[in-house]
Formats: structure tokens, C-alpha cells, sequence
């Protein structure tokens, strides 16, 4: 049994991890704040010369793989630029990429990147992204959407996967910021990670990271192989993942401190990033609701039931 | 998984729905004849050379795959584990005798568990060494060509059915405390040996205390070298260190609740199915962790702090999707099968509360994981 990505698609995305550090790393997502309309600028050069554009997820696993990698070490970085939603394209349209929105208020965090916009309804419902407006932080904007046809449930699930992976990538930096921090920070004469207390923490964070990373390699098998459930594992992923999220960051932040909301602290900058991959398009309970009105009876259909 | 895997997993559900009743709810109750269902059913797996099937081939095992160990795992596991207590001696018993064993301890201990005929308990946790398991007290003093043992046992499961007692008991003392520490193997049957059952909401069997008044034992009961019995302890958690399956039980109980209630599932509160379908994405969370455990150990890449992560989550989910399970057997009506799964549930809930306590409790696998953490920086 493959338990993690293939070795190449690992290798891709340490290159990407490289890549978007030579590039500006925690400078990125700060510079795009300051000006959306220089996103592109910031991220497309380095993404096309990785060669990102040219992976065809919905084709092959090897590039689903790569694809997925890929959208780990954006978040990683909080990288300002929607990589999975354009990787999530369909390929029966003639777009740039798709987002996955709800009925209500569509929006999608693609403020300042020029491109031509699928979106689609969780009932398969396609549409055209006819205009967008600046709507709130975190580069999010409200969709004119405009009706193009009913094809959409086939692209649903990997749209709503590959988002979950740049979520990862962001749960492993924050995970990793904060070890740091505990390792290096003294309070009553020794480092925090000197306390049981803060130690649990760790670990509540580190058990949904780490559970996280394999319901996502498992959706990503299921999602590439065609699987009828792929839709439902996607859902059950995107759940598990803002579970997860909120775990990871309510420990991170607490363990920063009053500096971990401080503009100076990366973890500040991915925690507010993270917000639209949290909340878009659906929240955690509206996700589960979904989820379990879908499986209605029948559960979660696995290998093993 | 392999196809031999998954046809052996469908051969076990075939044995367990023909040899097991459907109203098994596992070996440890007040009822003899449930000890008498594992105790045939394990005969019946050795027959067919399914009970050791992962020793050596040696030992008389067929050298089975880790991946075909997880189903047998898992598959006995989800239907309330009709091995009863002999999965211990099949598990890490048998396996550590083949490790440290002398040839005489193998011939006169390894057969009996590869026929399915004996119990063993284990002989760790005391009144004052529970996780702190190296500050035992039960000594072990020389008496001529033997050993004379003295003092108390406490928690020690099956402990009122088992013939054989895998005791670990203090030799010496030194600098260090792991250091002095023996393995004896001794027979429960002795008089010297005194078993108190303590009533529990596990149900009978479970938690025993067990005294040792004076035992004598010989050299030839000792396993591996004096004063290292530390580094056993650490080989016998290496092969508990996947542990039980409880994601498979879990899994197959939350699977069966739509069915068990017929009708009036529909009429379950969002809320509560919204939960339930929480509690399977846990089950399939905690199966990969497991198996990413299964797919190290099988490469030789696991370490002991490994399986941390994933003992905090499957304790976790047997916990909380018991509470789920409750509130949904709540519901259940009066038929035979809503019956049955009210019972389930409720012995589900009863064995859950000692999750994160036995086997290693939830703390020490923070203090593994955090460990860790931290060292990785």
C-alpha cells in the first residue's frame, strides 16, 4: 500500500518549497497585500517556470501528484496566488480556472490575477465569472456569475481537493513556526517547550496535521482514480481539513503569544490567509451538513466496508 | 492491499458468521459459555493455520505479510474480538519467546499457543508502577538453584482464566532503574499465586490483582538475562505498538447504525448524523494513520516514537464516536436487530473509557510524540 506522494511529486514540491523562497518566500503574500494587482507578477513567473501550467491533474495521477505538491508548498508560504483553483480547471472549458463557490454570495480570493474564471455550484451547476469586486481581506472577491451549463459535478471533487492541500501546506508551516518558537523562547528560566502544557499542545496540533496529510493522499487516490465516492472523500477531506485547521491554529497562535498576531510573525500572515480556504465556499458545519445528507445511509463507501 | 489480504479478510467474516453467535460480545463475561466460543474458535483458527499465521515459518506460522496481520487485526477486532485473551500469546508472547526464548522454553510454551489452547496475562502495572513501570516492587530474590517472589500485581487482565503469567519483576538494584529488572515466565496454577478480581465497567475478567506469597520458581523460568528484562519490555511494546485495531470496531458499529434503526433514522436530529458522518471521516483518518504505521514497520523505517500520533487519534475515536453511538442506540427501537445493536454499543462504550489509559496511556504518548517534535528541530 502507497501510504505518501511518489517520490518525483515530492521532489516537485521541495523544488516549488525552494522556488517560492528565492522568490520572496514570507515576503510574498505581504507585498501582495500592499498591491492585489501585483499577484501575478509576484508568483506567475515562478510558478510557469516551474512549469506548474503545463501539469494536467485531471489527466494523470503522476500530475495530480505534482499538482497536489505543488499546492502544499504554496501554502507553505502562504503564496499569493490561487494555484489550486487554477489547476482545478476543467477540461471541457476554455478557461483559466475554477472555483468552487456556493449559492449564496459566490466569492473567490482571485482579487488582482487577471484570468478567465469557471465557477461551479456544489449541485454541479456551471458558470461563467462574468465580473468580480473587491469583497473583504485576503484578496476575496463577490462573483457576477453567468450561466453556462449543468457539467459541473465531475470537476467538483478535485476543486475541492486540491484546495485542501495548499490548507496543509499552511498547517505544516504553522506547526513548524510555532516548534520553533517554544524551542527558542524562555519564560521562568527555561524554553517553552520545557512545560508539559505547552508540549500537549504540540501534540493536539500535530495529530490532526499528520491526519490531515493522509486523508489527503487517500482522497487524492480516490479523486484520481475515478473513484463514484470521489465527490463524497472530498467533502469528507475538505471537512477533516478545516477540523483540523482551527485545531492547528488556535494552538499556534495561543503558543506565539501576543507576537504570533504581529505583522512581523509569519504565522499572523497565514492564519488570516487561510481564512478564504476556511470559509469558501462552505464553513465546517455547512460542509459536514452537506456530507452527511449526500452519504444519507449508506456512510462513508471505503475499500475496507 | 493484496488480493490475498482481501480474500482472507472475506474468509475470516465467513468463519466469524458461522462459528461465532451473532449476540458475541466478546469472551470476558460472567457467561462461561462466551470463553468456550474463543476458546473453540481459536482451536478452530489454528486448525486451519490461521492463528499464528504470522510466525515464522519455523515456528510453525505461515511468515503471513504485515498487511495480512492488519486484517486479522482488524477483522477480529470489529466483531468484539473472538480470540478472547489468546490474541496476547499469538501477538507479542510467541513472538518474544522466539527472540529471548531458550530452546526448552520454546518447545513447552510455543506449541500450546499455536494449537489455541492457553491464556497468558501480563504480569507489569503495580500499585505504585503504573506508567512509571520501572519503579516496580515485586522482587525476585535468589533461593538456592531458583527465585522466590514476593509482591502484588495490579490491572493484570485475564488474569482469572489465564495458565501462564508473563511477570516482570525487580532482581537488583542499581543506579538505574530500568537496570535490575527479570522476565519470569510462571505458572498461574500455583498456590503461591493469589488473584483478586476487581469489579469494573469493563465487565468481569478485565482487572485483577494478583499476589505473589513466597512463589518459587526455577532458572529455567527466567527469560533472557537477569537483570535485562528492560530491554524485553521495550520488544514486547514494539510488537503492541500498532496495537488494537479500534478504528475496525468503531468503523463497522457506525456503518451498522442506519440499518439497526430502520425508519427512524431519518428521524435522527442533522446535528447528531451531521456527527456521525464526522466520526467515520475520524475512522478513516485513524485506518491510514494505521496503515502508514504498517507500510514503515513493513520497510524497517519504524521508529519507536511512530506510532504516537496515531495511538492518540484511534484512543480519541473510540471514545468520542462511542459517545456518537450512544446518543444513536438511544433512538433504536424494540426489534431483534435494534436490540443487538443497543447492546453493541453499550459494551463499546464500556471498553472505550479504558482506551486512553491502557496499553500505554494518552500522556505518554503526548510526552513520545512531543519528544519527537521537538528533536526533529
Amino acid at each position: 500500500m502507497i501510504i505518501d506522494l511518489s517520490d518525483e511529486a515530492q521532489e516537485f514540491g521541495r523544488q516549488a518549497v525552494r522556488a517560492f523562497e528565492s522568490a520572496g518566500g514570507d515576503q510574498l503574500v505581504q507585498r501582495a497585500e500592499a498591491d492585489p494587482t501585483t499577484r501575478d507578477a509576484l508568483a506567475g513567473g515562478v510558478l510557469a517556470e516551474l512549469g506548474v501550467w503545463d501539469l494536467e491533474p485531471r489527466g494523470d495521477m503522476d500530475s495530480l501528484e505534482a499538482a497536489a505538491a505543488v499546492c502544499r508548498s504554496a501554502g507553505y508560504w502562504a503564496l499569493p496566488y490561487p494555484v489550486a483553483e487554477r489547476l482545478s480547471r476543467p477540461a471541457d472549458l476554455d478557461v483559466d480556472g475554477l472555483l468552487v463557490v456556493a449559492d449564496n454570495r459566490p466569492s473567490g480570493s482571485i482579487v488582482g490575477v487577471e484570468a478567465r474564471w469557471a465557477a461551479a455550484t456544489l449541485d454541479g451547476a456551471r458558470h461563467r465569472v462574468a465580473n468580480s469586486v473587491p469583497d473583504g481581506p485576503a484578496f476575496v472577491a463577490r462573483l457576477d456569475l453567468a450561466p453556462l451549463d449543468g457539467d459541473g459535478a465531475k470537476d467538483l471533487a478535485l476543486a475541492l481537493t486540491l484546495p485542501c492541500w495548499t490548507l496543509l501546506g499552511m498547517l505544516d508551516r504553522a506547526m513548524e513556526l510555532t516548534i520553533a518558537h517554544v524551542t527558542m523562547r524562555e519564560q521562568f528560566g527555561q524554553p517553552l517547550s520545557g512545560f508539559q502544557g505547552v508540549q500537549f499542545q504540540l501534540t493536539d496540533g500535530e495529530v490532526e496535521r499528520a491526519g490531515l496529510e493522509v486523508l489527503a493522499k487517500y482522497t487524492l487516490w480516490s479523486v484520481g482514480t475515478g473513484r463514484e465516492e470521489a465527490l463524497d472523500d472530498a467533502l469528507a477531506l475538505r471537512m477533516a481539513a478545516l477540523e483540523a485547521a482551527e485545531v492547528v491554529f488556535r494552538v499556534t497562535h495561543q503558543l506565539h503569544g501576543a507576537v504570533g498576531f504581529c505583522d512581523e510573525t509569519t504565522l499572523s500572515w497565514l492564519s488570516r490567509y487561510s481564512q478564504p480556504l476556511r470559509r469558501l465556499p462552505l464553513g465546517v458545519s455547512a460542509t459536514r451538513d452537506l456530507l452527511s445528507t449526500r452519504v444519507d445511509r449508506s456512510g462513508l463507501v471505503g475499500l475496507y466496508s | 492491499m493484496s488480493q490475498e489480504a482481501t480474500a482472507l479478510r472475506q474468509d475470516l467474516r465467513d468463519l466469524v458468521k458461522k462459528h461465532v453467535p451473532e449476540d458475541f460480545l466478546g469472551a470476558f463475561t460472567n457467561n462461561p459459555d462466551d470463553l468456550e466460543v474463543a476458546q473453540a474458535f481459536c482451536r478452530l483458527l489454528a486448525k486451519r493455520g490461521l492463528l499464528c499465521m504470522s510466525w515464522p515459518e519455523e515456528f510453525g506460522g505461515r511468515g503471513s505479510s504485515a498487511w495480512e496481520q492488519t486484517v486479522v487485526r482488524e477483522e477480529m477486532w470489529a466483531h468484539h474480538e473472538p480470540r478472547g485473551a489468546q490474541y496476547m500469546g499469538v501477538n507479542w508472547v510467541g513472538p518474544i519467546l522466539m527472540r529471548h526464548g531458550t530452546l526448552e522454553q520454546q518447545r513447552r510454551h510455543l506449541p500450546p499457543i499455536a494449537s489455541g489452547e492457553v491464556i497468558w496475562c501480563q504480569g507489569f502495572s503495580e500499585p505504585e508502577a503504573g506508567s512509571d513501570l520501572a519503579s516496580l516492587r515485586t522482587s525476585a530474590t535468589r533461593d538456592g538453584d531458583g527465585w522466590r517472589i514476593n509482591g502484588q500485581k495490579i490491572w493484570t487482565s485475564y488474569a482469572t482464566m489465564a495458565q501462564w503469567c508473563f511477570l516482570l519483576a525487580r532482581t537488583s538494584r542499581g543506579e538505574k532503574k530500568q537496570r535490575g529488572l527479570t522476565i519470569f515466565l510462571v505458572p498461574m496454577s500455583d498456590p503461591a499465586i493469589t488473584v483478586r478480581p476487581i469489579g469494573c465497567l469493563m465487565g468481569p475478567h478485565h482487572l485483577n490483582e494478583v499476589f505473589f506469597d513466597d512463589l518459587r520458581v526455577t532458572e529455567a523460568d527466567v527469560l533472557g538475562t537477569v537483570d535485562d528484562g528492560w530491554s524485553i519490555v521495550g520488544d514486547v511494546l514494539a510488537f503492541e505498538r500498532v496495537g488494537i485495531a479500534r478504528y475496525a470496531r468503531c468503523e463497522r458499529l457506525l456503518q451498522l447504525a442506519p440499518e439497526a434503526l430502520g425508519d427512524r433514522w431519518a428521524n435522527l436530529p442533522a446535528e447528531l448524523r451531521g456527527r456521525w458522518v464526522r466520526m467515520l471521516t475520524h475512522c478513516r483518518r485513524a485506518r491510514l494513520l494505521a496503515y502508514r504505521l504498517v507500510a514503515l514497520q513493513s520497510a524497517g523505517q519504524v521508529k519507536p516514537t511512530d506510532s504516537a500520533a496515531y495511538r492518540i487519534a484511534v484512543t480519541k475515536l473510540d471514545q468520542d464516536s462511542a459517545e456518537v453511538l450512544m446518543e444513536i442506540a438511544a433512538a433504536a427501537g424494540t426489534e431483534p436487530e435494534a436490540e443487538l445493536f443497543r447492546l453493541e454499543v453499550e459494551d463499546h462504550w464500556r471498553y472505550s473509557q479504558a482506551s486512553t489509559v491502557s496499553s500505554g496511556s494518552i500522556e505518554m504518548q503526548r510526552i513520545l510524540l512531543s519528544r519527537t517534535l521537538l528533536a526533529a528541530r
